[in-house]
């Protein structure tokens, strides 16, 4: 038994060892790097922190990135407001309803859930064109909406599904409309769910891509598109890469840290039951 | 009717989920529960706008702009103006003699072998060892270190890791020969014929915290814990019980964990554009790549759209089974 123990104790700490390197390693490397100039870079000492700390990397970066900042940070609060109202609407229906119609609708939904955008590009890009949306922020909210619906309806709904129906009936009892038991009985009761779906839906539109590059114009360029951009254009520049590729990632993984709960129940929700 | 709410926090319908609230009527000190009814799903037409319409309205867009790159697909339409004249199998005939679709079709194969299968191991092997030991201050610190690549894009993490990967500045080959190892340098991702496989390696990296979150919600039940107690007491070694009774157990578990990272490799584009852009040459395409570049690079739309189709089919062949079974279990 104590030998087998020993192997365990080993075993832990390796894996332990392996993983802190293999998940600290980059982000330690980035940050140092980010506070370096490029003189310091091209001696090569990776891991060494810089004795004269470069804050003013971020200040630059920052200046590079605020417009496609501000443009992500319109396009994912209109996108996570709306779909969050939708969706727990939507959700709320799905859940609470068993006609045959109510049951194609949920599957239809969750298969599109995972739909890969790939198949709906061009009939997009042709739509946002034609309407003209695409001119401005209307149309990667649009998109980005149509794309991320079903999912805050399959999560809300799982959510929802958990919540016995005695709460409703006794409203209904008292003659509440379903509008009124949906935004004053279920949705405060629902509030943790909506949290986790908030947070789920806003890091998968911040983080999004594939729509951003195929649809934005100039004006409307978001985040992780400039962060492509900076790539491409300052290729040695490591430290500007680094400090931008930071503010990028900073807001979902502020977000990330403080409600990691939520965010976990968020992803097993979508996971395990849609 | 007196009505008194209790509100506990039992753990029992959904367990990650937000508390169960259970009610009991009282009546002349009864204690009634009243049964499970379904609710009536008579909607007034005001009801019907608010709760069903927008649900409908987006998810039918969303099909029918499907069904639309169905459409495009059999057309001919080549060049930036739409062209709706039908052209038969004429570009699938087209891309399947397509050396780059093999390439693409090759490279998607080893992304969905080994994207997943490896991810699955590990994943595995994590949630284990964190079950074993009960490491409970551990397993935050493992669980935030692991779990915070989930928060970032594939853009930050291409960007990241496409520098720790360059061949010539890269931090890696810089640390080896720093400390002398210099023979385990390598040329990652500028190598045609290993380039995917590191491309790959950034996935899994990212997408293990995940995998091991989602297998521990289904380590973490009442009777999977009593099994694996009392084949301990009669003497049964770990990794007998990792074989014989936890991964029979977790059957369901393993089977959505399988499908969501077989998904999320299907749909890989990210990392491909950011690290690679498909290159060296081609070596490192796939068809959601190649998709974006055969409509909007080469305007072969029609082509794009039947690529985009055959993605589609792939991800359907997944999904839909898979939406059905948690379907089933949902309403359970």
């Amino acid at each position: 038994m104590k030998s087998r123990n020993r192997t365990l104790t080993i075993l832990v700490v390796l894996t332990l060892i392996v993983l802190t390197i293999a998940y600290v390693l980059p982000v330690y490397v980035v940050l140092v790097t980010s506070l370096k100039t490029p003189a310091e870079i091209s001696q090569r000492q990776y891991l060494l922190l810089s004795s004269n700390l470069q804050f003013k990397n971020y200040a630059q970066a920052f200046k590079l990135i605020l417009p496609a900042l501000l443009n992500s940070t319109i396009i994912t609060f209109s996108v996570t407001a709306l779909c969050t109202l939708v969706g727990g609407l939507g959700g709320y229906y799905l859940s609470r309803t068993r006609t045959r119609f109510s049951m194609v609708l949920f599957v239809m939904v969750g298969v599109a859930m995972y739909l890969p955008y790939q198949v709906i590009l061009i009939p997009l890009v042709q739509l946002m064109a034609k309407t003209g949306l695409a001119l401005t922020h209307l149309g990667l909210i649009g998109s980005n909406l149509i794309l991320n619906i079903p999912l805050a309806s399959v999560l809300m709904g799982t959510f929802f599904l958990g919540i016995p129906r005695e709460l409703e009936e006794a409203a209904e009892v008292d003659g509440a409309s379903k509008i009124h038991i949906f935004f004053r009985v279920i949705s405060p009761v629902a509030f943790p769910a909506y949290v986790s779906v908030i947070i789920i839906i806003f890091t998968q539109v911040w983080n999004e891509f594939l729509l951003a590059l195929t649809l934005a114009t100039p004006r409307t360029q978001t985040i992780q598109l400039k962060l492509t951009e900076i790539k491409g254009t300052f290729v040695a520049l490591y430290n500007l890469q680094m400090a931008a590729a930071l503010i990028t990632l900073i807001v979902p993984l502020v977000f990330f840290l403080a409600l990691s709960k939520y965010f976990i129940k968020g992803i097993l929700a979508g996971a395990l039951k849609g | 009717m007196r009505l008194s709410l209790i509100l506990t926090d039992s753990q029992e319908c959904f367990t990650f989920l937000w508390p169960c609230v259970k009610m009991h009527y009282t009546q002349n000190g009864i204690v009634v529960v009243r049964r499970k009814k379904t609710v009536r799903s008579k909607y007034t037409f005001i009801e019907f706008l608010i709760f069903k319409f927008p649900l409908m309205f987006f998810v039918g867009l969303l099909y029918g702009m499907l069904g639309w790159t169905i459409v495009v697909s059999f057309t001919n339409w080549h060049g930036t103006a739409p062209n709706y004249d039908f052209a038969g199998f004429k570009w699938y005939r087209l891309m399947i003699t397509l050396d780059r679709f093999h390439v693409d079709v090759a490279n998607n194969l080893k992304w969905l072998s080994l994207g997943v299968i490896p991810t699955v191991i590990l994943a595995l092997f994590i949630a284990y060892l964190l079950e074993l030991g009960s490491f409970r201050r551990l397993e935050s610190y493992i669980r935030t270190l692991i779990l915070y690549p989930v928060a970032m894009s594939f853009i930050v993490t291409g960007t990241i890791w496409s520098w720790m990967l360059d061949p010539d500045k890269g931090v890696f080959n810089t640390i080896l020969r720093g400390v002398g190892l210099d023979f385990l340098q390598g040329r990652f991702t500028t190598n045609p014929s290993t380039a995917t496989y590191w491309l790959i390696l950034i996935f899994v990296w990212q997408y293990l915290g995940f995998s091991v979150i989602i297998l521990q919600s289904s380590l973490r039940t009442a009777e999977l814990r009593e099994m694996t107690e009392s084949a301990l007491i009669d003497g049964a070694s770990r990794l007998r019980i990792l074989l014989q009774i936890i991964i029979p157990n977790i059957r369901s578990g393993l089977l959505i964990l399988i499908s969501l990272l077989l998904i999320s490799t299907l749909k890989v584009f990210d990392i491909v554009y950011i690290v690679t852009f498909g290159g060296p040459g081609t070596a490192t395409d796939v068809l959601a790549f190649y998709m974006l570049l055969a409509t909007f690079q080469q305007h072969l739309v029609s082509l794009g759209a039947g690529i985009g189709v055959v993605i589609f089919l792939l991800a359907a062949s997944i999904v839909i089974p898979y939406t059905i079974y948690a379907f089933k279990k949902w309403f359970d």
